[in-house]
């Protein structure tokens, strides 16, 4: 009787509904996807500006550097080279085309100034093409 | 004749083996879940100057990154740090390096942020004879 019982009853299988927790996946998959951000490591940064701090060169008495004094004069921001007075960058550019390249220029950067004003003449002396350009905090 | 294969094909059952599948979908979700992680702890929230800078370079690993707020705070590897600290951060960057004329250091200074304390950062830098620096922009777009 025992033995019928047992052969009679068919084998059980287990079936799991796994369409509802695909559905949440994807659902996951497709949120994070669209809200990462792959940004860069800070440390493999490409467009930076390289620049020297070193102030040696611009004590010696037979050198006359070229100096681009970034300050703030009747309330605004400007660039001094020599004389001149210059309001914006492309006035900046223009006179740095006229500077021998060889001996590099330093930009005297003073302080109450946004740094963005400080780096554009960085950035405008190296697109100048000067290899050597020295940032040296104002005294 | 036919009753009966067109029976035993509808009895049949049709399978698919999704459990690759599934495995693929989850390593995806942990691979965004953890890089969009990786990305907000790493990275300070500075606002670059946004200029073209050196894009004929090669990126450099730089070695000691620090990050200048907009209100002056010194934020270095997602803590703040004072002057001295950051001296002494650079010390070990530099004797990592090998010297302090090898040591690569990385400013991300805000664009709003004020020139005095770029300017103390940059001073220094070169009491510490810390030669050459780099700073980090934004290219336009």
């Amino acid at each position: 009787m025992a033995r019928r019982r047992r052969r009679a009853r068919p084998p059980a299988r287990i079936t799991l509904n796994l369409a509802s927790m695909i559905d949440v996946t994807f659902l996951l998959l497709i949120y994070f996807m669209v809200t990462t951000v792959l940004a860069p490591p800070e440390d493999r940064l490409s467009p930076t500006i390289q620049t020297r701090q070193d102030q040696t060169s611009s004590t010696a008495p037979d050198f006359q550097p070229q100096v681009v004094r970034v300050e703030r004069r009747d309330g605004r921001p400007v660039y001094v080279l020599g004389s001149r007075v210059l309001a914006d960058r492309a006035e900046l550019a223009q006179a740095l085309r006229g500077l021998p390249r060889d001996e590099g220029v330093f930009i005297q950067v003073f302080d109450r100034l946004p740094v963005e004003f400080a780096v554009a003449a960085v950035q405008t002396a190296r697109d100048a093409g000067f290899e050597r350009v020295t940032y040296v905090p104002g005294e | 004749m036919s009753r009966r294969r067109r029976r035993r094909t509808i009895e049949r059952i049709i399978e698919m083996e999704i459990t690759p599948m599934i495995d693929v979908v989850f390593l995806l979700i942990i691979f965004f879940m953890t890089t969009a992680q990786f990305a907000r702890m790493t990275r300070a929230d500075v606002e670059l100057p946004r200029e073209a800078g050196e894009q004929d370079e090669a990126p450099e690993e730089a070695g000691l990154v620090v990050n200048v707020m907009a209100d002056g705070s010194i934020i270095v590897n997602g803590d703040p740090v004072s002057l001295d600290t950051l001296a002494s951060l650079v010390r070990i960057e530099a004797r990592a390096a090998g010297g302090a004329e090898h040591a690569r250091v990385l400013l991300r200074a805000d664009r709003s942020a004020d020139t005095a304390h770029l300017n103390r950062i940059v001073t220094r830098l070169r009491e510490l004879d810390i030669g050459a620096a780099r700073v980090a922009t934004e290219v336009p777009r």
